[in-house]
């Protein structure tokens, strides 16, 4: 034999199984992200990769994709947008993957955005919520980024919305002075504006800020109905203590990010009592399919999901979604697609305007009712009356 | 849109400032012992200060004990750690280059904030004890925040006992002032080294003990505790021990009026911008340095 005819046979017997298995033995779809599995995100970054291995292996379970396997190939990018950047080129130029989802965070998102806006590569980012990512000035428009979780802006919503409507008058903003915290921040100065609030206090504090005894003074004397914080968890939990400390007393209290996590409860026990805060998802929401998400989730990883497990999985469904109608995996007839897309999701609605900017996502606000989130905005999700107006720390 | 600020209002704060002044001065009193005694700067303090406030928090959820019964608990074990450090680490640059110091404990620093994120997870904690305030007259007093200031003020006051009546306090203040000369009247310098290091990591650890029952605690609490001990013992002079306390009440109460008047942001920016002046005018900081 020549010594090209071991090869020559290896094609011919491959070939030859090929013709009798069905077409899900074609090569399968692979699709790449780079994710904060370790740093200051991996608690974070992991949740939003079970999502995906949830999805993966949904999409399988049912066929896989355009009749082929859906195989996810993830790289660690220690929740720096520096490298992050690296591992999109390489799984684009090296790896050569069939599509591309995102990776955990605004500014790892808006790093690793230009590299598939260069390669023309679609990519569904399920966890970046600032606007700046998607709305661009004119002549650096972004084409093929699709957004999944509601915006920043409209995180304070729900707490003014329901202030208002009880007649309160007055909000003091605070806010951490980072980019997301800000543009919460300046949502709720927008909403409190359209809705005749008048905002008699903004401040924001750095952050790592642990005292906050001279703001919480002011706050006090500006003696507003309503304290809306634009904080992650630290942030929230000392200011929720100091606030005790100062006796301030506002009718309603809500905070941001790290208000929903259990360790909010656990931290500050019965002082988190009458707290609101806005969460992007709850497993108790009415969307189809989302029990079933949160079953399947708790039996495979032993522990609960969280809006990141679940914004990863739906927004891996959206992405598959968008393939599916393409009928392919062009970027720019999935791109179509994406763009007129309406979905229902277990994470809630979805819907892009032509930025890719999500528009029908809603956000939920909650209270804690005798350590429970109950939601009580908007009505036609909520679970619950809110418990109106707190009582000052005293009575409590 | 903003509040104008009453006399009440500043009566609050200065309240405020001498509350958070008297931890940084008894944190900052540990640093100041060990630059003088030895001449290096111990940037692993905060974190030292950060396995204070984790004995504190395991003491009280795992052992079940009263938070403020685990204070001089968490400073024996720390008394401890700092002496083990000393004896095998520390000791090795003493009569190093600065940079060599400031390197080693730069490098024990690292290592003691990751190792706390494997031990303990870099989760938030809490010891959530006493909260709530007691309010006398126009004024909130924190209860946490007052309890703590009482421990503070005790330890400060026991140290500065320990510094100038006892024959150990003594010989730590001659070590700092001429290492030379106390080893030729027949001090154990070495061992007084090995002391005061553990000393200091002990007036950490009171300070983290303290910080677990006013703040949510995790691994890289303590970074900011170094520098703001380093910026309370240049303010007062470095070497000299009730600079400590006079740089750290006036570190708090400047943190505090300055977030009154002007914005917590900017607050930080008061106090480095006054270090900076006190740099330019007294160099030596606002007691002198070095002198006992």
């Amino acid at each position: 034999m020549t010594p090209k005819a071991p090869a020559a046979l290896a094609v011919a017997l491959a070939l030859a199984v090929g013709g009798v298995v069905p077409a899900t033995a074609q090569a399968p779809i692979r699709i790449g992200a780079s994710l904060s599995l370790t740093g200051t995100y991996a608690k974070l970054g992991k949740n939003q990769h079970e999502g995906y291995q949830i999805c993966e292996k949904e999409l399988n379970a049912k066929g896989g994709l355009l009749g082929r396997k859906v195989q996810f190939v993830v790289y660690d990018d220690q929740s720096m947008p520096a490298t992050a950047v690296r591992l999109y080129e390489k799984l684009i130029t090296e790896d050569k993957v069939d599509g591309v989802m995102g990776p955990y965070s605004s500014p790892v998102t808006e790093a690793s955005v230009n590299v598939t806006e260069k390669y023309k590569k679609v990519m569904v980012a399920p966890l970046a919520a600032t606007t700046s990512i998607f709305k661009r000035p004119p002549g650096q428009k972004r084409n093929y980024v699709f957004m999944v979780i509601s915006p920043a802006e409209v995180y304070l919503e729900g707490l003014l919305d329901t202030g208002v409507k009880r007649g309160l008058k007055t909000v003091a903003v605070v806010n951490e002075d980072t980019l997301f915290s800000k543009a919460a921040a300046s949502g709720a100065e927008e909403v409190a504006k359209k809705k005749g609030l008048q905002v008699v206090f903004k401040e924001a504090y750095p952050k790592g800020n642990t005292d906050f005894s001279a703001l919480l003074t002011k706050v006090k004397a500006a003696n507003p109905d309503i304290v809306a914080a634009a904080t992650y968890f630290d942030d929230a939990v000392a200011l929720t203590r100091q606030m005790k400390e100062l006796a301030v007393n506002p009718k309603m209290f809500g905070v941001t990010v790290g208000g929903d996590l259990p360790e909010f409860y656990d931290t500050l026990k019965q002082n988190a009592e009458y707290i609101y805060g806005a969460t992007q998802w709850e497993h108790v929401l009415p969307y189809p399919g989302n029990q079933e998400f949160f079953d399947s989730y708790k039996k495979e990883f032993n522990h609960e999901p969280s809006y990141h497990s679940a914004a990863g999985y739906a927004g891996c469904l959206i992405y598959a979604e968008g393939v599916k109608r393409a009928n392919s995996l062009d970027a720019d007839r999935v791109r179509e697609q994406l763009l007129k897309l309406e979905m229902r999701t277990p994470f809630g609605d979805y819907k892009v305007d032509q930025d890719g900017f999500q528009v029908a996502h809603k956000m939920v606000t909650f209270q804690w009712q005798k350590e429970k989130k109950v939601i009580v905005w908007p009505e036609d999700l909520a679970k619950g009356k809110p418990l109106f107006p707190t009582p000052p720390w005293t009575s409590r | 849109m903003n509040v104008v600020i009453t006399p009440a209002m500043l009566a609050q704060v200065i309240v405020s400032g001498i509350l958070a002044g008297s931890l940084y001065a008894m944190v900052a009193l540990g640093l100041g012992l060990i630059f003088g005694v030895m001449r290096v700067i111990n940037i692993a303090h905060g974190p030292l200060l950060m396995l204070g406030a984790y004995a504190t928090y395991f003491l009280t959820t795992g052992a079940g004990l009263n938070p403020f019964l685990t204070v001089p608990i968490a400073m024996a074990l720390l008394f401890v750690v700092g002496v083990a450090l000393q004896r095998t680490l520390v000791f090795r640059v003493v009569d190093a280059p600065e940079l060599s110091s400031l390197l080693l404990t730069f490098g024990i620093s690292i290592a003691l904030v990751n190792l706390a994120q494997l031990a303990f997870t870099s989760d938030l904690r809490a010891v959530e004890y006493i909260t709530g305030a007691w309010v006398v007259g126009g004024l909130a007093l924190s209860k946490p925040r007052v309890i703590a200031f009482l421990f503070a003020a005790g330890v400060t006051a026991l140290s500065f006992v320990l510094l100038k009546s006892t024959r150990l306090g003594k010989a730590i203040r001659a070590t700092s002032q001429s290492r030379e000369v106390a080893m030729v009247c027949g001090v154990d310098v070495a061992r007084i080294h090995m002391l005061t290091f553990g000393f200091a990591s002990a007036l950490a650890a009171a300070g983290g003990a303290l910080l677990a029952m006013i703040v949510a605690i995790q691994p890289e609490m303590g970074g900011v505790w170094t520098f703001k001990s380093f910026l309370v013992i240049v303010l007062g002079g470095a070497g000299n021990y009730p600079g400590a306390l006079v740089g750290g009440l006036l570190l708090g109460l400047v943190e505090q009026v300055a977030s009154l008047f002007l914005t917590t942001q900017l607050s930080e920016v008061v106090a480095y911008v006054l270090l900076v002046l006190v740099l330019l005018v007294r160099p030596s900081g606002l007691l002198g340095g070095r002198q006992t």
